[in-house]
C-alpha cells in the first residue's frame, strides 16, 4: 500500500480550476498553526467550544449585500423612519460617502451612528476617526457607547489615536504633533460633525481633511449653505471631487448670483446623490408645540429713574459723537443692561468710567448714574421670575445676556432656597458637562448666558425663561433649540420677560409679532436672515434705529419697517420653495 | 439571523459549562456565575491581574457575574418578588449603575468597562443578541476551540472485538468567505477532505455532528497512513472551494466595478482641468491629491473575495 510515494494521489478530473472573476485570496495562517501544533503534539482545542465559535459565526453572517443588519444588534434604540431611510440611502445608494444635512434637531448623530454600526457589523470598517467641536466630544462618545454599543474613546493623549474608534476635536487633530499621526493612518471611516466649518477650501481644516486617507466619509451639518453656493461646492468636492463638475462648470451650470442657484431641479438631482436633507416641516416627525407667554412688567420707580437716566445719557452721547455708530455700541448695551439687572449696568458703567481721562466732563454724569444705581434696591424681573419658577415646580432654564445678571440671579435664587446651577461660554468642557449633569439630576434651575451654539441638549426640560432677549434672532432660535428638539415630549413653554416703556418692549414686539419667530418651527429663519443681512446685520440695523430715533414714535416706525421687510422676505421664500417642489 | 433570549442562553451556558465555571444560580431568564480562572482570563480583560497571579502564585480570585438574558421579564419578576431591585444598565453589557454618574465618565465620556473587583461583588449584565459580551464569548470560544485533533468514539463494544478498527484521518476546515466591494456578503463552507482517499465532503460540519468526538485515541483502533500531507489536502480543499465559488453569481462584482469606473471617470474629468496648472509645485500637489483620491476610490469599491478559516483540524473517523 504505502509504496506509493506520498502526495501521489491523482486529482480527480484534472481539469484546471475555473476562475473566479474577482481577486480571490486564501488566508493560510491557520495551516501554519495546525502544522506547528502537529509537530508539538498540541495543545488542541475543545470540540464544544469550536462548535460554539461556528454557531457564533453563523448567526453573525452577513447573508445579503443590501439589507440593513444593524438593527438586530441594537436594543433600546428605536430610530425614527427618516433616520432609517437615511442610513439605508447612505449605505446602498451613496456607497458610504454622504453629507447628512438634516435641519437642527432631527438626529443627524443617530443617522451617522446607524451607518457606522452597520459598517462595523459588516466588518467593512474597523478604524474610525470622528472629528467634532471640542464641546461635543464627550457627548459623541457617550451616545456611541450607550445607544450603539460602539466602543468609541475620547482622544485625550497622543496614544489615544491608537484606539480603533476615536472621537477628537477638529482643532486638536489638525495641529502637530497629532496631524502627523493622523495623516499616516488610513481610516475606514471618517465622520465630521459641524462640517460647515469646512466651507472655506483655503482653511487649514479643509486642507487637513482633504489629506486624510479615508474610505467611507460622512459630513454632518445643519447648514450646508451659509452665505454662498460655493461653500456647498467646496463641501461636496471634499467628499467627492468632481461630483458637481469643476468650479467653472458649477458656476456656469448652477449659479446665477452667489446666493441664487439656477437650474434648480437639476442641481437638486445632483445634490441628492451626495446629500440628504430632512426638514422639520415634512415627514412624520412631530415636534411638540411652542407656547409663548409674554410677561409685561412695570419697572419700579427707582428702576424707571435709572432707565430714563441711562437712556438720556446714551442719546446725548450719540448726538455729541456725531452719529459714529461703532463707538456707541457699548452705550446701547448699557441701555439694554438696565432692563436686565442693576449689577450688569454697574459693571459696564464702572468699566467705561475707568477708560475715561481724569478730567472728562462725562465723568460726573456717569458718577451720577452710579449714584442712581445705588437707589435701586429690588429687581422687578428677578422677583417675577422667582414667582414663575415657584409656580411651575419643574425644571427650567433661564437665559440672560449678561454675566453680572447671571451671578445676581444665582445668588438671588439660592437665597430663596432654589437649587440652581450656572452655565456660560467661558467654562471649560469638563465644567460644562458637570453643570449639565447637575441640572439633569438635582438642580431645578439652570441659568445660562449662552445657548452654547452646539451641543447642549436639554430635552428633559420644557420651560425656558428669556430673562432678557438677544437682538439677533438666530441666537433666540438657538436658545429655544436647546429644549425644543427631537426627544422633547412636552410642549415647550417660553416665557419672555419685558419691561414696559423700554426698548425691550419694542424688540420683543418685533421678534414676536413681526417675525413671529417663537412659533416658527419650519426652520427657515436662517434663510430669511441671510437675505435680509445682505447689506447689514439685523443687529446693527437695530442699534442704528435705537440710537437715531428721537422719539418713541420714530423708534416704533423704524422697527416696524424692519419687521415688514422681513415678512416680505418670508413670503418670497415661501413662494420660491413652493415653486421648486 | 438573530437569536432569541433562549438561544443566547444556550450559547452562554454552553460556554460556561465547557470552561468549568461555577453556576451559583440559574433560571431561564438569567444565570449567576463565578467564572473559572480560564474563563476569567478570556472574559474580564485583566492581563495585569493575571500577570500578578502568575508571578506571585497567589490563589486567584475570579469575578462573578449575573448575566440576564431577558432583561424585561427578569426585571418585572424581580420587582414583583421584591428582591434587591436591580437598576437596569442603559446598554447591553453595561454595568448596572448609570455609567454617566461617575467622575471618570465625566472625563472620558464613558467608563471603560473595568470589572469591579472584590469578593461578593456581583455585576449584572444584560446579555442579548448584539451585546458585546456575547460577541466576546464567541471570540473566546474560537480562540480556544479553533484548532482540533479529534477521534470518533467507537463505543464500548470496540474494546472487546478482536479486530482493530481502521480510522481515516480527515482534514476539516470551516471556511468563511467574504465577498467585499463597497458592500459585503459572507458565506460559511465547512468542508473536509480525507487524507487517505482524497475524497471531499461539502457538508463536513453536519457529518461531524452525527458522531461523538473525543480527544483521545480510543483503544483497539488504528489510524490509516496518510496518503496526502495536510498541506496537499489544503491545496485540494482550496481548489474545490474555488470551483464552487466560481459557480456563484458575480453580478454584484460587475455592478461594483461599474460604480468604480463611474467614480473614477468623474475624478479624472475633475482633475484633468486642474492638472493643467502651469505652476510646477502646485501641479505636483494636485497630482498627489488626484492619486490619493483614485486610490481611496479603488479601496472603497474594488470587488474581492477573501477566504479565511474559522476552525480547522484533523478528525479521525471510522472508515466505511
Amino acid at each position: 500500500m504505502s509504496q506509493f510515494s506520498r502526495n501521489s494521489l491523482p486529482l480527480q478530473g484534472s481539469k484546471p480550476a475555473p476562475l473566479v472573476p474577482v481577486p480571490l485570496s486564501f488566508d493560510r495562517n491557520w495551516l501554519q498553526d495546525l502544522e506547528s501544533r502537529l509537530d508539538k503534539g498540541g495543545p488542541w482545542g475543545d470540540w464544544r467550544l469550536s462548535r460554539l465559535a461556528v454557531q457564533g459565526e453563523e448567526t453573525g453572517l452577513i447573508t445579503s449585500f443590501d439589507e440593513l443588519q444593524c438593527m438586530k444588534h441594537l436594543s433600546g434604540l428605536s430610530p425614527l423612519p427618516h433616520q432609517l431611510d437615511t442610513a439605508h440611502k447612505v449605505l446602498f445608494q451613496m456607497s458610504g460617502r454622504a453629507i447628512l444635512a438634516d435641519e437642527v434637531g432631527l438626529g443627524k448623530t443617530i443617522e451617522a451612528g446607524l451607518v457606522l454600526k452597520e459598517y462595523l457589523v459588516r466588518g467593512l470598517v474597523s478604524k474610525v476617526l470622528i472629528l467634532v467641536p471640542a464641546s461635543l466630544v464627550l457627548q459623541w462618545v457617550r451616545e456611541l457607547n450607550a445607544k450603539f454599543g460602539i466602543s468609541a474613546v475620547a482622544q485625550k493623549k497622543t496614544y489615544s489615536w491608537g484606539s480603533d474608534i476615536v472621537v477628537a476635536s477638529m482643532d486638536t487633530a489638525k495641529r502637530d504633533p497629532h496631524k502627523e499621526v493622523l495623516l499616516e493612518n488610513e481610516y475606514d471611516m471618517l465622520i465630521i460633525d459641524e462640517a460647515h466649518k469646512l466651507k472655506n477650501k483655503k482653511s487649514t481644516n479643509y486642507l487637513f481633511v482633504q489629506q486624510l486617507r479615508k474610505k467611507y466619509c460622512l459630513l454632518l451639518t445643519a447648514t450646508p449653505v451659509q452665505n454662498n453656493l460655493s461653500e456647498l461646492f467646496n463641501l461636496i468636492t471634499l467628499l467627492k471631487p468632481g461630483q458637481l463638475g469643476n468650479q467653472g462648470d458649477f458656476a456656469t451650470n448652477f449659479v446665477v448670483d452667489k446666493r441664487q442657484p439656477k437650474n434648480e431641479i437639476q442641481l437638486r438631482g445632483e445634490l441628492s446623490k451626495v446629500m440628504i436633507r430632512n426638514r422639520r416641516g415634512e415627514g412624520p416627525v412631530n415636534f411638540t408645540k411652542r407656547k409663548v407667554r409674554n410677561i409685561p412688567l412695570t419697572l419700579s420707580t427707582e428702576e424707571k429713574v435709572l432707565y430714563d437716566g441711562v437712556t438720556a445719557f446714551v442719546k446725548d452721547q450719540y448726538q455729541e459723537s456725531g452719529g459714529n455708530l461703532s463707538s456707541m455700541l457699548s452705550l446701547v448695551t448699557l441701555q439694554r443692561e438696565v432692563c436686565s439687572s442693576r449689577d450688569a449696568v454697574f459693571i459696564t458703567l464702572v468699566n467705561l468710567i475707568k477708560k475715561l481721562p481724569e478730567d472728562s466732563p462725562k465723568r460726573d454724569r456717569m458718577m451720577g448714574l452710579l449714584q442712581t444705581i445705588r437707589t435701586v434696591k429690588t429687581n422687578t424681573k428677578a422677583e417675577k421670575t422667582l414667582e414663575l419658577i415657584l409656580e411651575m415646580k419643574e425644571k427650567v432654564i433661564v437665559f440672560t445676556e449678561y454675566r453680572a445678571t447671571q451671578e445676581y440671579l444665582l445668588q438671588f435664587f439660592r437665597d430663596h432656597g432654589l437649587m440652581c446651577v450656572s452655565y456660560s461660554g467661558g467654562m471649560n468642557r469638563g465644567k460644562k458637562d458637570w453643570m449639565m449633569d447637575l441640572f439633569r439630576g438635582r438642580a431645578q434651575v439652570m441659568i445660562a448666558t449662552e445657548a452654547g451654539g452646539e451641543g447642549i441638549n436639554l430635552q428633559f426640560c420644557h420651560h425656558m425663561i428669556n430673562f432678557d432677549l438677544p437682538w439677533n434672532p438666530m441666537r433666540v432660535e438657538q436658545r429655544i433649540g436647546r429644549v425644543h428638539r427631537l426627544g422633547q415630549e412636552n410642549d415647550v413653554i417660553i416665557y419672555n420677560l419685558s419691561t414696559q416703556g423700554t426698548i425691550e418692549e419694542h424688540i420683543l414686539h418685533l421678534l414676536h409679532e413681526k417675525i413671529n419667530m417663537f412659533e416658527m418651527v419650519i426652520g427657515g429663519l436662517d434663510v430669511i436672515l441671510e437675505r435680509f443681512e445682505k447689506t447689514e446685520s439685523l443687529e446693527k440695523s437695530l442699534y442704528k434705529i435705537v440710537l437715531e430715533s428721537r422719539t418713541d414714535e420714530e423708534l416704533r416706525s423704524g422697527l416696524d419697517h424692519i419687521g415688514e421687510s422681513i415678512s416680505e422676505l418670508t413670503e418670497d421664500i415661501q413662494k420660491e420653495s413652493e415653486a421648486a417642489t | 439571523m438573530t437569536l432569541s433570549p433562549q438561544q443566547v442562553r444556550t450559547q452562554v451556558m454552553n460556554y460556561l459549562e465547557v470552561t468549568e465555571c461555577t453556576i451559583i444560580e440559574a433560571s431561564p431568564l438569567h444565570v449567576t456565575v463565578k467564572l473559572s480562572p480560564r474563563a476569567d482570563r478570556m472574559l474580564t480583560d485583566r492581563p495585569y491581574y493575571w500577570g500578578f497571579v502568575e508571578r506571585t502564585g497567589v490563589e486567584p480570585e475570579t469575578l462573578s457575574f449575573t448575566f440576564v438574558f431577558d432583561p424585561e421579564k427578569y426585571d418585572s419578576l424581580a420587582s414583583g418578588a421584591s428582591t434587591q431591585a436591580p437598576n437596569r444598565g442603559t446598554q447591553p453589557g453595561a454595568p448596572s449603575t448609570d455609567p454617566q454618574d461617575s467622575i471618570l465618565a465625566r472625563y472620558f465620556g464613558v467608563v471603560p468597562t473595568q470589572p469591579w473587583i472584590g469578593p461578593g461583588m456581583i455585576r449584572r449584565e444584560d446579555v442579548i443578541y448584539g451585546s458585546k459580551r456575547l460577541l466576546q464569548i464567541w471570540s473566546a470560544a474560537r480562540d480556544e476551540g479553533k484548532c482540533l485533533y479529534l477521534f470518533e468514539n467507537p463505543g464500548s463494544r470496540q474494546r472487546t472485538t478482536v479486530f482493530s478498527a481502521a480510522y481515516e484521518p480527515w482534514l476539516g476546515v470551516c471556511y468563511k468567505v467574504e465577498m467585499t466591494c463597497d458592500l459585503k456578503r459572507e458565506e460559511l463552507h465547512f468542508v473536509g477532505i480525507s487524507l487517505v482517499t482524497g475524497a471531499i465532503i461539502d457538508d463536513f460540519g453536519t457529518k461531524l455532528t452525527q458522531v461523538e468526538l473525543i480527544p483521545r485515541l480510543p483503544e483497539n483502533v488504528h489510524i490509516q497512513p496518510l496518503e496526502l500531507t495536510v498541506s496537499a489536502g489544503t491545496d485540494r480543499l482550496e481548489a474545490h472551494l474555488t470551483e464552487q465559488l466560481a459557480a456563484l453569481d458575480y453580478t454584484w462584482a460587475e455592478e461594483a466595478r461599474a460604480r468604480l469606473q463611474l467614480e473614477l471617470s468623474i475624478i479624472d474629468v475633475y482633475y484633468e482641468e486642474l492638472l493643467k496648472e502651469p505652476d510646477e509645485e502646485k501641479r505636483l500637489g494636485i497630482d498627489e491629491q488626484y492619486n490619493r483620491r483614485r486610490k481611496e476610490t479603488t479601496w472603497q469599491y474594488e470587488p474581492q473575495v477573501a477566504v479565511s478559516a474559522v476552525t480547522y483540524g484533523l478528525f479521525h473517523l471510522r472508515s466505511t
